[in-house]
């Protein structure tokens, strides 16, 4: 059986964290952690995830943005899938980030509250997996 | 013109659409001093930073770039698609943005157009921010305190809000996609606005008189100020590299083992370098560091305004910063014109 693919979640609310990684760990992933954009990037760099979870309002409200940029100017990990899953959206109505914003460099953009089978179904989506091959790897 | 205002507190937001523009360069803290690089924090970015150590030339003309490669079964190949990344360039001083309209004058509007200069020129955002001048500042003197061209934004400092100067349609994209965060000045605004233009005018601790210059400089060049000047002199070049306007560049083709194929590279150069004006044959043009100092001050200040009807220096203020010999072009100049004064910053001369 292959590996289990790796899923970094980078985002301060220890308890949004504590959820996915549930959600994640019990769909048969491996889940790592870092609660601030820098410390994301060092990780992401370190374990090389198969998709990273990003939020935006961190230490800084915009932080989670620098931090994706980062993560598509670093060669090792400009090809690793983003999702940015954040509530700036809803917090900061004026500004033009809704879930179709294009400007954003991420393959996805999903509001907080976020929907726990539509997250795993893009995950999946996003690593390349049919329902199929993540249910294999889930843990009894 | 289109003009607006965005209040500061949304600034780290505006600043986040940036990177659909390209890879944003803003000024952060490198040492002592400040860069133009990459921020990977708002909180990293200064807004109120006095200069940076290197101007936003590096942007444009890099301090080494390979142009081609040569090799016998694929010819040659050019650089240029590297040369065309977007990237934006945010919060660059006024007499910044006035060095790059110079640069375009020699690169991109003379007889000789580098493709280079001009595909990173046309791929680079530039979005400008007011300054407070301090004590090396003379931007005012040399009419390079203010810009009308050559910038996307231009972000104005009017308390709790920046007035924007919206200066060509990619500046006006970056405003568009940045939703509702700008709005429309009010006419508060605009008053504030030319009060604290004003004020800034009125702060320039250190002025030039540039009236007569060329002509002064002519009669003034066996001076001995100029051997002066080349005792002191290190010919270390810091006051080029530091330069908004010096483009002098050497151009080297460094060859593969095998010796035939290769990469041409091109890299600053400066003309206080012993090697400078050294030519086939041993002949050196400009042997004497004194003769070096002097001609790099009679191209900025004569030479440049015979050529471009104003002289290439911007009054920034770098070279003064930067000089080991302490050697300052306002006392300089000041001394050329037989008006000598103590510059607030300048160290004796006679040190």
């Amino acid at each position: 059986m292959s590996e289990p693919k790796t899923v970094l979640v980078i985002d301060d609310d220890h308890d949004f964290v504590a959820a996915i990684e549930a959600l994640l760990t019990s769909s048969g992933y491996r889940v790592a952690t870092a609660s601030n954009g820098r410390e994301g990037l060092q990780e992401a760099k370190k374990i090389q995830p198969d998709l990273i979870l990003l939020d935006v309002m961190m230490t800084e409200r915009t932080e989670g943005f620098f931090t994706l940029q980062e993560v598509r100017r670093i060669p090792s990990l400009s090809r690793i899938p983003v999702i940015v899953i954040s509530s700036i959206y809803t917090d900061q109505p004026v500004f033009r980030v809704s879930p179709e914003a294009g400007w954003l460099p991420a393959d996805l953009f999903l509001p907080k509250p976020v929907e726990p089978v539509r997250l795993l179904e893009e995950a999946r989506r996003l690593m390349g997996e049919s329902s199929q091959t993540a249910a294999a790897g889930r843990k009894p | 013109m289109k003009i607006l205002k965005i209040p500061k507190q949304n600034l780290d937001l505006f600043v986040s659409v940036l990177p659909a523009f390209g890879d944003v360069y803003a000024p952060v803290r490198r040492g002592t001093g400040y860069a133009f690089d990459r921020p990977s924090l708002w909180s990293d970015v200064h807004m109120d930073y006095p200069r940076t150590i290197l101007p936003p030339k590096k942007f444009m003309l890099p301090p080494r770039e390979a142009t081609f490669s040569f090799d016998p079964v694929k010819g040659f190949q050019d650089k240029l698609a590297d040369a065309a990344k977007p990237t934006v360039l945010f919060g660059v001083h006024a007499y910044d943005i006035y060095g790059l309209n110079i640069l375009d004058r020699v690169f991109a509007q003379g007889p000789y157009k580098d493709p280079y200069y001009i595909a990173r020129r046309q791929a680079t955002a530039i979005i400008g921010v007011d300054f407070q001048p301090d004590k090396n500042h003379f931007a005012r003197s040399m009419s390079a305190d203010w810009v009308d061209t050559g910038f996307d934004l231009f972000l104005s400092d009017i308390g709790d809000s920046y007035l924007i100067l919206v200066g060509t349609s990619r500046g006006d994209d970056i405003v568009l996609l940045s939703g509702c965060l700008t709005e429309k000045p009010t006419e508060v605004d605009i008053a504030e606005y030319k009060r604290r233009a004003n004020e800034r005018r009125e702060a320039y601790q250190t002025r030039i008189e540039l009236e007569e210059l060329p002509e002064i400089l002519e009669m003034e060049y066996y001076n001995k100020v100029w051997e002066e000047m080349g005792a002191r002199c290190l010919s270390c070049g810091s006051c080029s590299m530091v330069c908004p306007t010096c483009y002098c560049f050497d151009v080297t083709d460094e060859v593969n083992l095998g010796t035939r194929a290769g990469t041409r590279i091109r890299q600053w150069d400066s003309c206080l370098f012993k090697t400078h004006a050294l030519v086939a044959g041993g002949e050196n043009f400009r042997a004497a560091r004194a003769s070096r100092v002097k001609f790099r001050f009679y191209h900025k200040q004569r030479g440049f305004v015979a050529e471009y009807g104003r002289p290439s220096c911007i009054g920034c203020g770098r070279c003064i910063e930067v000089c080991p010999a302490k050697i300052d072009i306002v006392s300089v100049i000041e001394s050329i014109r037989g008006e000598r004064h103590e510059h607030a910053s300048s160290a004796s001369p006679s040190a």
